[in-house]
This record gives structure tokens, C-alpha cells and sequence, in this order.
């Protein structure tokens, strides 16, 4: 049952143009206007070449809105709808209906990942190791664990609306400050002492390490566990919040009346009379 | 299989001993009681309010009564649940976007102990033509149905319903009371929550009415209406128009032209009077008070 949920998950996300628009084919158009125009030789000895470290910072920006994407604006709208409220009526446990979607919203960032290294390799000539490739894969891939915490910390917190733009707020200022449009080098001093400590940009750290041949991975490590963790804990406070475990307390009260007129607003901006199951901001 | 699951349940499928909810403020449910026998088919009739929501949340476990008990098939509706005793279509609940028809309702399949089979359950919601669409892109009818799927591929002895055919067009109410009909005829208790009246009719054989989270009456459809007695009787006369709510029972009277309706608390009374009088009535009609107006006497008089 737990590994139907989780294929249903991802089959969902996959089904969804707007996962492969935004997730796939954005990262991979930028790797590839970037790597064009600034894809040269190291300027100094011991960076990347220009080609691999954007390979690496655009892996990055891809596997952050696939986790984001897949946690916090879909969460947000089950709530909304109450699908959530149906699964707690039937005998699935919240924590394989959490589990599902962490475990999905992680699996969504691989296609996002090796997407961009296939077409820096076929496309940018970009060569590393056996072992490079397959640790840069996974250690990013399992670095996305913060974002999934954050997504679902989103998810719980706000409406369907909301939670998509602040994901998509989220992730453009973290991918902006941590380094994955510019090199972390050339941002401005303000950001560049911010940056370190960003979830985003250590995320690409982990695959510039490794691409760069002599990984020292701890500080990466040490920063994307402590938000993981971080998060983690966010995540369950808010999923704990009495309000929330009550989301649609069953009818006969004014607040119950005050959410249905909320839900029927929403239907209406969905534009689908009828369709309560109307798909709005699943990203 | 059904054999053994009929002696695992208890004499009653549903049991609220003196329930009472509140939100807040709010009183939700008071001191309700309620059972009902397995292979009853019951609708909970109230306006918005009335605490038939409440009522429902407390029979899948989803609240707990603040005081006294709940009982499905003799456990706790959580256990009841987890068992697959008792399976609801919740009101207004979502489906997961996405995914397809046979999908969600595999993956309910594979929630339950012991289900019936994806086409089974398909089959009884009259939903096998569209198993592969996707759940956003089926009609208002057809997504009501999903949830019925939903609930019934659990294969559970009781079978809750908050609202089923809410939203539903003519034509959807019909098909989708249709394949409730046939599963109740299965022998399996089902609770629907409603407002209604038609449906209730048509489809319950037992009425609890509730009004401000009390149960203000219960019995059949016709005793329902027999509580609250009386009808409307209809006649044409053209004289004697100041004499009709002289007549015994009647309770109000309205005259358009040479057509008069008179209400009655008692038709029998009433018609036998007007045999014995000496009025030029014609056309002589007479009305059962309709379910409609039981309800809302009913409900008058408990608010």
C-alpha cells in the first residue's frame, strides 16, 4: 500500500506538464545559454570550468523546485480539498501519507539532476570520472532533503495559493543568493557571506566538491543537515498545530460554513464549476 | 467470506450512547443516541447545522465524543476503520488530482484488509466506462461516485454517506441512488446524511431526523409523515367560502377563485365533515402531508 501511495505520487507529479516545463526544460535551457556564454576555461587555477560549474549550480536549481513542487503547493491543495481529511476516514497512517510524499518529492529531483549532467555531457563535452558522476548524482539528490522539509512545512502552513508563491519566492531568492545564476564568486559581498549558509547553495556545493576532484564535503554536509534538521522539526510543528490536525472540523459551526465559502472560492478561480477535485497549484 | 464477517459484527452496526461534541462554543451534537440494526438503510435528515457532519466524523473515529461512546460493529470506530468495517464518503472530500480512476481506487483496495476487487468496486459505482480517466475530469456525478467506489471497494459492513448527492444534477442523483440501491440490497447497513427529502423517501426504509445536534424523530418515511399527520384536501366550490375553517381539523385555508385547499391536521375528519355538509364541493382531492412538511414541523418545533 505504502509503495502504491508512492507510485501514485510520482506517476502524478510526472503526468504534470508543468513539473517537466519548470523542473526539466527550464534548468536545461539556462545550462545551456549559460555554459554558451561563460562555459570558458578556469580564470583561476583550481576553479571549475565554466561548463561543469554550471552544470553543477543548474542540477541544483532543478532539484530544488522538483522537491519544492512536489511537497508544498500539493500538500497545500489536498488539504484545501480534502482529500487529506478522506485518507484520515480510511486505515492509512499519516506517517505513510508523509512518507509517500517526502519519498516522492526526493524522487522527483533525480530526473531534474541527470538530465542536466546527460545534456552537459552530449551536448557541452563536460567529462568526469565513473565514480565522479555517480557520487555528484547522489549526493545531491540526497541533499534535497532540506527542500523537501521546507516543502512540506509550506504545505501545512498555508492555502494552495499561497504555498505556491512562497515556494516560487523561496526559490528564486535562495537559487539567486546561493550562487546558481552567478558563480558564488562574482555575487556581491552582502550575498557572498549569506550564501554559505544557504541550503541552495550548498547543495550545488556538494557537486562542485566532487566535480572538483579533492571534495571536502563536510561544510556542505554539516550546513544541509543542520536545515534539514532544522526544517524537519518546523515541518512537524506546524503539521501539529491543533488548528490544522482540525483542518475542516465537520459541519455545524460558523468556521466550518467560513471554509466552505473559502472552498467554493476557490473552485470558482479554478474556473471548473463542479470539479472539486479541480487541480490548481499542483506544481 | 461474507458469512463469517456477518457473525464477527454485533447486534447493533451502529451505536452512539449519549454522544455529545462541541467546538468551542459550539454544541455540535447533544447527548445524542442512536442504534442502528445491520442491513438498515438510514438517512440522517437535519438542515446545515443540525450536527449530521459531527455525527459522521464521530462514527470514523476522525473526533472523539466529549462525552459517552461511539461503537462500529462493536469496536472503536478507529479499530472499525482500520478494519475495513466501516468505510464513508466524506462530504465535499477531495480526490487525490492526478491520478486515474482504477488508480485511486487500487490504491483504497490496498488500504483495506479485505476488499472487494477494483472492477468489483467499479462495477457497483457504474464507473467501469471511465476507469482510466483521470479523477480531475470526470463529471459532478461521476466524481461522486468515485467516492462511493472509493468507500465501497473496502468491502465494509457499513457504509457512510455525508451528503452523497450534493451538487449532483437530476440525472446524476438518479444514476448514483441507483447503485446505492443495489449495493443496499446486498444486505450491508448504509447510513447516508442528507438534505433531501425525495432521496429519503425513495431510499431509506428508517429516518433520523436531527436538529441542533438532537435526534427530534426517527422511524420510517411514513411514520415520519404520519407523526405530523393531516394533508392538504382540494375541492372547487363557488359558495360557502367563509365556512371552511369552521370544519373539524382544519388548520388553514386558501381560496383562489372557485378553488379551495384547505390543510387539516386530520384528512380523514375533515373529508367526512364535508360529505356530511351541505357545500356544492366538486373535484375532491386529498394530499398526504408531504415529507417536506413534516420536516420542517418537525424542525419548527424543535428550534
Amino acid at each position: 500500500m505504502t509503495w502504491y501511495f508512492l507510485r501514485l505520487e510520482i506517476v502524478r507529479a510526472l503526468r504534470d506538464p508543468r513539473y517537466l516545463a519548470l523542473a526539466v526544460a527550464t534548468p536545461i535551457g539556462f545550462y545551456l545559454l549559460f555554459a554558451t556564454l561563460f562555459g570558458g576555461a578556469p580564470v583561476r587555477p583550481g576553479e571549475l570550468r565554466g561548463t561543469v560549474e554550471i552544470m553543477v549550480a543548474m542540477a541544483a536549481y532543478g532539484a530544488i523546485w522538483a522537491v519544492l513542487s512536489t511537497t508544498g503547493p500539493r500538500i497545500a491543495q489536498e488539504r484545501e480539498i480534502g482529500w487529506l481529511e478522506q485518507l484520515r476516514a480510511m486505515p492509512v497512517r499519516a506517517w505513510q501519507v508523509l512518507a509517500a510524499k517526502l519519498v516522492a518529492g526526493g524522487a522527483m529531483a533525480l530526473p531534474a539532476i541527470c538530465s542536466v549532467c546527460l545534456v552537459a555531457a552530449l551536448a557541452k563535452g563536460v567529462r568526469l570520472g565513473p565514480g565522479q558522476w555517480a557520487g555528484l548524482v547522489v549526493a545531491m539528490w540526497l541533499g534535497t532533503a532540506a527542500f523537501a522539509a521546507l516543502g512540506v512545512a509550506i504545505g501545512y502552513a498555508v492555502n494552495a495559493d499561497a504555498s505556491y508563491v512562497v515556494c516560487y519566492g523561496l526559490y528564486m531568492v535562495t537559487s539567486a543568493v546561493g550562487g546558481l545564476w552567478v558563480p558564488p564568486g562574482m555575487l556581491p559581498e552582502s550575498f557572498r557571506s549569506v550564501s554559505g549558509w544557504l541550503p541552495s547553495n550548498r547543495l550545488a556545493d556538494l557537486g562542485w566538491q566532487i566535480a572538483g576532484g579533492h571534495p571536502a564535503l563536510w561544510p556542505a554536509i554539516g550546513v544541509l543537515a543542520a536545515w534539514t534538521a532544522g526544517l524537519a522539526v518546523v515541518a512537524v510543528l506546524i503539521y501539529r498545530r491543533p488548528r490544522l490536525r482540525r483542518s475542516r472540523p465537520p459541519g455545524g459551526t460558523a468556521h466550518l460554513n467560513g471554509q466552505n465559502e473559502e472552498a467554493r472560492a476557490g473552485e470558482a478561480r479554478a474556473g471548473r464549476a463542479g470539479a472539486r477535485t479541480a487541480v490548481r497549484a499542483d506544481g | 467470506m461474507s458469512g463469517t464477517r456477518v457473525r464477527r459484527s454485533a447486534a447493533s452496526a451502529i451505536s452512539l450512547r449519549s454522544v455529545s461534541k462541541g467546538y468551542g462554543p459550539v454544541r455540535a451534537v447533544r447527548d445524542l443516541s442512536l442504534e442502528v440494526r445491520p442491513g438498515e438503510t438510514v438517512a440522517l435528515l437535519g438542515h446545515n447545522g443540525a450536527g449530521k457532519s459531527t455525527t459522521v466524523a464521530m462514527l470514523l473515529g476522525l473526533v472523539g465524543p466529549d462525552t459517552g461512546r461511539a461503537l462500529v460493529c462493536g469496536h472503536d470506530p478507529a479499530r472499525a476503520v482500520q478494519d475495513g468495517l466501516i468505510a464513508a464518503m466524506l462530504q465535499d472530500a477531495g480526490m487525490m488530482p492526478g491520478v486515474r480512476v482504477a488508480e485511486l481506487v487500487g490504491l483504497a483496495h490496498r488500504a483495506y484488509p479485505s476488499p472487494l476487487p477494483v472492477a468489483r468496486a467499479l462495477e457497483l459505482a457504474g464507473l467501469t466506462e471511465v476507469a482510466s480517466r483521470r479523477v480531475d475530469r470526470l463529471s459532478g456525478g461521476q466524481a461522486q461516485r468515485l467516492r462511493f467506489a472509493v468507500a465501497v471497494v473496502a468491502d465494509p459492513e457499513i457504509v457512510v454517506l455525508d451528503e452523497p448527492t450534493r451538487a449532483l444534477d437530476v440525472r446524476g442523483r438518479a444514476e448514483f441512488w441507483e447503485a446505492m440501491r443495489a449495493y443496499a440490497a446486498s444486505g450491508r447497513t448504509l447510513l447516508f446524511a442528507t438534505h433531501y427529502l425525495d432521496e429519503v423517501d425513495e431510499n431509506a426504509g428508517r429516518v433520523v431526523v436531527m436538529a441542533k445536534g438532537r435526534v427530534i424523530a426517527d422511524g420510517t418515511p411514513a411514520e415520519i409523515r404520519g407523526r405530523v399527520g393531516g394533508g392538504t384536501v382540494r375541492f372547487s366550490c363557488d359558495a360557502g367560502h367563509g365556512a371552511f375553517a369552521a370544519l373539524p381539523g382544519v388548520t388553514g385555508v386558501e381560496v383562489r377563485g372557485e378553488r379551495v385547499l384547505l390543510r387539516t391536521a386530520d384528512a380523514d375528519v375533515t373529508v367526512r365533515a364535508l360529505a356530511a355538509g351541505v357545500l356544492p364541493w366538486r373535484d375532491l382531492r386529498v394530499t398526504p402531508a408531504s415529507l417536506d412538511e413534516s420536516f420542517l414541523m418537525l424542525t419548527e418545533e424543535a428550534s
